[in-house]
């Protein structure tokens, strides 16, 4: 199940020999001695389709929201979505309260001042891998929203996980899918727990492996392995459904942006 | 603190659904505009009168507040702050979720379960009535009676509290005379 999903890709890299990337999406070695070997940017071979190359690359670094993100969601559409609701008191996980804006009656209020930053930079991290043309691998573990998770990385031409997680996925995959895989370059957690309470396996094994994770963290949930928390309510259907329109609309609307960019420049 | 609550007196209100929450406004508005200074998410306060809200009543009322808003300083929504919104919104306004009235929308049937969500955090369980069974189906509005928001509680042992991502309620009714979502 989870071969097929996360199967054997043999991926060309578009500009193996971009330094200074303000995310550090480390290519795997396994994985790039098998695509240099058959990378096909004929580019490198020409100066002017390198500098092209660089240019599509380097300038959406030079703003601070290129993608235009802030437009994307206000405070009030994260209120609606009860984004702010968290667990009570005693499901409180000791290092969510520097995110929580306080308790109301036992019930965790989450700051949303705080979840606004988190949120556009997650949404702007994203938008950066998806137009670099990396992988994104969506990964939840409640069933409640598997369909909805699942329909989202198919909305946006990414991939999703939201089944058992095998113990060797990203740690092993050279020896379960063969040489040559290619590993996500960001994983997003839309819940960061698995089924019984516990931290999800993938937070500590993506930590492992140098890849980027974006997790929705409740606050009854550990935010220490993720690289970019988005501190809110992650069991309600509504709020689900906002970050994952959220996501899928920072992913298109990147990918449209490169095709964009590409065409432009090539003219 | 216990003299802000005084000012919200006989209005009757319910925590519905998403649409009335978030733009709820109170008639009385104006004299809470000067409470902003004292406003807090974490005050453990009580409101001091435990009033039980009349469903259809305070979804009516909310909608009409919608309707006539006078112009605030802070009137454009998109500018108001996190706080405020928390501030006015009905599932702070409403204190302690024990034997409060609101309302809420079948959302997923399974048999006699009825899965309805009343604009909490979670949603809440209910056994199908006896009487006027087949009247509740997917998108029906119903009257319950709030227990908890969220059924957790420690065990020995444990470090933090279980939970079982429920909240519990009572199921009273339907509610009569609500044709669709707008009012208007």
């Amino acid at each position: 199940m989870a071969a097929r999903i996360l199967g054997k890709v043999v991926h060309s890299l578009r500009s193996p020999g971009v330094a200074g990337a303000v995310h550090s999406c480390s290519r795997h070695s396994f994985a790039s001695a098998a695509s240099a070997a058959a990378a096909k940017p004929a580019a490198a071979l020409r100066s002017d389709d390198a500098g092209m190359d660089e240019k599509i690359l380097k300038i959406p670094l030079t703003q601070p929201d290129f993608f235009n993100l802030s437009e994307l969601f206000t405070m009030k559409d994260l209120f609606e979505a009860r984004v702010h609701l968290g667990h009570k008191k005693g499901c409180r996980h000791r290092l969510m309260e520097p995110y929580l804006f306080g308790s109301r009656l036992d019930v965790d209020i989450i700051d949303l001042d705080q979840t606004m930053d988190h949120l556009q930079r997650a949404l702007n991290f994203t938008a950066h891998v998806a137009y670099r043309g990396g992988i994104v691998l969506f990964v939840s573990r409640r069933r409640q929203f598997a369909h909805l998770v699942e329909r989202t990385a198919q909305g946006c031409g990414e991939y999703a996980h939201t089944r058992y997680w095998q113990g060797g996925l990203l740690t092993n995959a050279p020896v379960q899918y063969g040489a040559g895989v290619r590993l996500p370059d960001l994983i997003i957690f839309l819940s960061t727990l698995n089924n019984v309470f516990q931290t999800h396996v993938g937070l500590r094994d993506a930590a492992k492996m140098n890849i980027p994770t974006i997790g929705v963290v409740d606050s009854n949930c550990n935010p220490s392995l993720v690289t970019y928390p988005v501190p809110g309510n992650d069991d309600t259907p509504i709020s689900m459904e906002l970050y994952c329109r959220l996501f899928k609309m920072t992913i298109n609307r990147a990918k449209g942006k490169r095709k964009q960019m590409e065409l432009i420049k090539g003219i | 603190v216990a003299s802000n609550c005084k000012v919200k007196q006989n209005v009757v209100r319910s925590v519905g659904l998403l649409k009335t929450l978030s733009n709820f406004t109170r008639p009385r508005a104006l004299t809470v505009g000067r409470l902003y200074s004292s406003e807090t998410g974490s005050s453990t306060e009580e409101q001091p009168e435990d009033k039980p809200k009349g469903g259809f009543a305070a979804a009516y009322e909310l909608h009409s507040d919608l309707k006539g808003q006078p112009d605030f300083p802070r009137s454009s929504r998109q500018d108001a702050s996190f706080a405020s919104l928390l501030r006015r919104s009905p599932l702070m306004q409403m204190g302690p979720a024990k034997d409060k009235r609101v309302i809420g929308r079948i959302f997923h049937v399974v048999q006699d379960d009825l899965y309805i969500d009343f604009g909490g955090k979670f949603h809440c369980v209910c056994k199908r009535p006896k009487v006027e069974a087949e009247r509740y189906h997917k998108g029906t509005w119903v009257r319950l009676r709030l227990e908890d928001l969220e059924l957790t509680s420690r065990f020995l042992g444990a470090n933090t509290d279980t939970t079982l991502l429920e909240a519990d309620a009572e199921l009273l009714g339907l509610l009569e005379g609500r044709k669709g979502k707008t009012k208007e």
